[in-house]
């Protein structure tokens, strides 16, 4: 029973990495640093997988994720840099790096097919939490223009991710 | 006599050229954007000897590569793009080899 408890607790933390990605009123330099924070979160784990990973299409996910998300981010941090919009640290970025730590964490305590299903089921969670928190709250409480835009233009990204990690998902848990 | 011949022979040959260039009207060059993660037209229809070129729009690398080998782009970044000449007929299906969930058409005909 304590097991279990611990396996829903752990595996609750995993699906929640992005969570409270909800604030209202949040700022363009928030949103910048939001951003930024999100695809950092997907940066890390994605390095980690990388070299982690069991399956070679999970590693080929983790490779992908590590290019696109820097991608992003690179387009990000230029526009923020022309709008001279410095990313202003706030609780929705800080608890996505804490909890995008915390996920990581864990995710090194496993290995073979354990670390592979743990890793894209996190995947499967973020990038539907992050799709979900552009379409609430970033998009629509974006006021630069610019801004606004480079978020539209990156949602099919996220879209197409969480396609190909639920494909994934739906492999790996085959195989376990 | 023999001149009315080779004058039936030149007037035929011109005639065939002129047919043939007829037949092949000067190659065109498209374009497909790559942006929003899509293939844009997703299906394209060329001639013969037409040139498609690949533009990517994202922010993210993409390729274009047909699944039975055809072509293949390799690598596009961002704001870059790729020429590929049709020398073959037929209906290719290509994908991005990153993005599994863009899939497009070539139809050369």
């Amino acid at each position: 029973m304590k097991v279990s408890a611990i396996v829903l607790a752990a595996a609750g933390l995993l699906l929640l990495p992005v969570a409270s990605v909800s604030a209202e009123g949040v700022n363009d330099a928030q949103i910048a640093s939001i951003v930024v924070t999100a695809n950092q979160v997907d940066i890390d784990a994605g390095r980690v997988a990388a070299t982690r990973a069991t399956s070679e299409e999970v590693k080929t996910f983790a490779r992908l994720m590590v290019t696109d998300h820097t991608g992003v981010n690179k387009a990000a941090t230029d526009l923020a840099a022309k709008l001279k919009v410095i990313p202003q640290n706030n609780p929705t970025s800080q608890s996505l790096k804490a909890d995008g730590e915390k996920s990581l964490a864990h995710l090194k305590t496993l290995s073979g097919h354990e670390f592979d299903k743990a890793y894209i089921d996190r995947e499967v969670a973020y990038h539907q939490q992050v799709i979900d928190a552009l379409d609430k709250t970033l998009i629509p409480s974006a006021t630069n223009e610019e801004l606004k835009a480079l978020l539209v233009k990156v949602r099919p990204a996220f879209v197409a991710h969480l396609e190909h990690a639920k494909r994934l998902q739906a492999t790996t848990s085959q195989k376990g | 006599m023999r001149i009315t011949r080779l004058a039936a022979l030149v007037g035929l040959i011109v005639c065939t050229l002129g047919l043939a260039a007829a037949e092949r009207p000067e190659p065109k060059t498209h374009t497909v954007t790559i942006e929003g993660l899509r293939f844009q037209p997703e299906r394209l229809t060329v001639a013969r000897g037409d040139t498609v070129v690949w533009v990517n729009k994202d922010l993210v690398p993409h390729t274009a590569t047909s699944e039975d080998g055809v072509f293949d782009s390799k690598t596009i970044q961002p704001e870059k793009s790729w020429r590929f000449t049709a020398g073959k007929k037929g209906e290719f299906a290509y994908i991005c080899t990153f993005h599994p969930t863009m899939t497009a058409m070539l139809q050369v005909e």
